[in-house]
């Protein structure tokens, strides 16, 4: 199995091998790059971890004074004024804007608060009594809503930076593990199969070579004899030379000399 | 003169209210309730005076529940008085509630206005403000219609008449009715404790006189106060000044000329007592003017409210050094709610454990 789910399934050619050490020249790159981002993710990560640890603290100590100073309004008015309170209020004074940061390619909300001047609906609340208290309430609110939108955008932050480095850590952990051995085991494996091939061509050739020797060495030795045959028939023609001129003795012994030899062709 | 036949027709009540007067928490009673570690031990060191009231409370309740049953003592109290007060002792104590139910019929007014569903609005109301014509005021939809058919049914319509149109409940903003409801509440209170036949020139004139007057000065400065950077103007503000008072007319005309807490200051120099609080309150005001209760910030001194509070319920103590008056019953409902807010406050500082401010209870006796 390791064998085989380790390459990729491609043809051992020089074509394909070339490709694949193009993809793992690309893998290696892309694993140095993303890399480096999980790291600079990672430091942002831990910046806002601390920042979100500050704005706890700061959002706890806020609340503590916003809740004594709606008990002061409680204690000055004297009653429950909530009521009152939600129905004068007609319009938003605190206010959120959303922006966008851009931490290495990965987008990052950030809200940012800010109150319309002028806008104030419940100014006459407790107006004979318990006003001031009601005003310093709303503003020490005011402080505690900005500690917590700044909260807010720091863990929205939080959740969405801790998603994206889980998914660069993994793509650097596949690339690392999976893709490049995987590419180094497909390159190793063709260029197996190309000096196997390489091999196998090569003792064709040598048989090929073989069989040529062979068959020129035999095709010397029929001339060679061919050759000596004749010279012997000229040596006899020479000897007699009445026979030599008589065809048909010369044609049956020419027969008959070749009588064991075979035809290869 | 009075004392020759007040006894016969209030004496018993009078008896009553000084009874439940003997029931108020000590200082005693609040030393230890600030030593308390959680609303538990509180609610056990109010065992003795809210026994009954305070038993269905399930373990550490909120504050506002334990506000909430504390109230519920005094309104049950000051319903069996009222239930046993007769004569111009009973229109006295129905005066009492007047306060009350302004503040009721400013919150159904508002409701009305905003087309809630005025009955749910019921539950949030002042038991002692409570009327029977009260639930009536839920019928109306428009606010024509609850100032043409509704509000004239109730104790409050001479208060409405004269000063405002059903336009003004629709464009004024609520605060101003109310408080110019008070304002008439005040005045009417004030005629009738002075000028009632049963009480003019007895000790129930005096010292009503002597509250109402402190009430209605607490409430112009408090006014005045409150108003700065808002869009009340100077002539608005104007007539929100009951007029009479310690302050009045003097003192309320150079109010109602003030900008801001320097202007004030002015305005009161006349009077020994509230110049005191001012001055006292003015080392630590600043810019932001008078502080409350000392705010988020620094806890130093009291304010200008907690003095005024302190002076409400020095007043109150001591109507009850006078026999004969009915001035006792308004003291002693004073007095009561002053000891819940004291009640609330200290819960409030138990349960979010801020033991440092306490103290910053009023008590008198």
């Amino acid at each position: 199995m390791s064998g085989a789910a380790d390459r990729e399934a491609v043809f051992p050619t020089r074509q394909s091998l070339g490709i694949m050490k193009a993809k793992l020249k690309g893998a290696e790159t892309g694993h140095s790059l993303l890399k480096r981002k999980s790291e600079a993710l990672t430091k942002r990560f831990r910046e806002i971890t601390r920042r979100i640890d500050e704005a706890k603290r700061k959002m706890g100590r806020v609340m503590q004074i916003a809740s004594l100073s709606l008990a002061e309004v409680t204690y000055a008015v004297g009653g429950n004024i909530g009521y009152q309170i939600q129905e004068s209020a007609k319009s938003a004074r605190f206010r959120i804007r959303a922006k966008q940061e851009n931490v290495s390619g990965v987008l990052l909300p950030a809200f940012e608060s800010y109150t319309t001047e002028g806008n104030n609906d419940f100014a006459m609340t407790g107006l004979g009594k318990g006003g001031q208290q009601v005003q310093r309430c709303r503003e020490t609110y005011a402080r505690a809503v900005e500690a917590l939108v700044e909260l807010a955008s720091l863990q929205t932050a939080f959740v969405i930076l801790d998603e994206v480095i889980k998914v660069v850590n993994r793509r650097v952990n596949a690339i690392e593990h999976v893709i490049i051995p995987r590419t180094e085991n497909t390159i190793k494996y063709i260029n197996s199969e190309l000096d196997e091939l390489d091999r196998e061509e090569f003792y064709r050739l040598k048989k090929v070579a073989n069989k040529k020797a062979r068959d020129t060495a035999a095709a010397d030795a029929e001339m060679k004899e061919k050759k000596a045959q004749q010279q012997l028939l000229l040596e006899s023609g020479q000897e007699n030379e009445v026979p030599a001129a008589e065809g048909p003795d010369t044609t049956t012994d020419i027969l008959a000399a070749e009588e064991d030899q075979d035809v290869i062709f | 003169m009075e004392g020759l036949l007040f006894n016969v027709n209030n004496g018993y009540i009078e008896g009553i209210v000084r009874g439940y007067r003997n029931g108020l928490l000590t200082s005693t009673n609040y030393t230890n309730m600030t030593q308390c570690e959680s609303i538990d031990d509180l609610k056990l060191q109010l065992g003795p005076a809210y026994g009954d009231f305070l038993a269905s409370l399930p373990p550490n309740p909120s504050t506002s529940s334990l506000a909430a049953k504390t109230t519920d003592k005094l309104v049950s109290e000051f319903r069996y008085v009222r239930a046993n007060a007769v004569g111009s002792l009973a229109r006295f104590m129905d005066y009492v509630t007047y306060g009350y139910m302004i503040d009721n019929v400013a919150l159904l007014i508002t409701g009305t206005l905003h087309e809630r569903d005025t009955r749910e609005l019921l539950d949030r109301c002042h038991p002692l403000g409570w009327f029977e014509t009260m639930p009536v005021l839920c019928v109306a939809t428009n606010i024509e219609e609850l100032y043409n058919s509704v509000l004239i049914e109730t104790p409050l319509a001479p208060y409405f008449k004269g000063s405002l149109s059903h336009q003004d409940l629709d464009e004024l903003n609520i605060e101003i009715v109310r408080n110019t409801l008070y304002k008439n509440y005040l005045e009417d209170f004030y005629n009738f404790v002075n000028n009632h036949p049963d009480m003019a020139g007895t000790p129930t004139a005096e010292v009503m006189s002597e509250l109402l007057e402190f009430e209605a000065d607490r409430r112009a400065i408090n006014i005045t106060l409150n108003s700065f950077g808002t869009e009340l103007s100077k002539a608005d503000r104007k007539k929100l000044y009951p007029s009479f008072g310690r302050l009045y007319p003097e003192g309320t005309l150079m109010l109602s000329r003030a900008d801001d807490f320097e202007g004030v200051r002015l305005a009161v120099d006349g009077v020994a007592d509230y110049k005191q609080f001012f001055e006292a309150a003015g080392l630590g005001g600043g810019p932001g003017g008078p502080g409350n209760m000392g705010g988020g910030s620094g806890a130093e001194g009291k304010s200008l409210e907690d003095m005024f509070y302190q002076k409400e319920m020095e007043i109150s103590k001591g109507a009850f050094t006078r026999q004969f008056t009915f001035a006792v019953v308004y003291a002693w409902v004073k007095l009561r709610e002053q000891e819940i807010r004291n009640i609330t406050w200290i819960a409030e500082c138990i349960a979010q454990n801020q033991k440092e401010r306490i103290n910053n209870y009023i008590s008198v006796f």
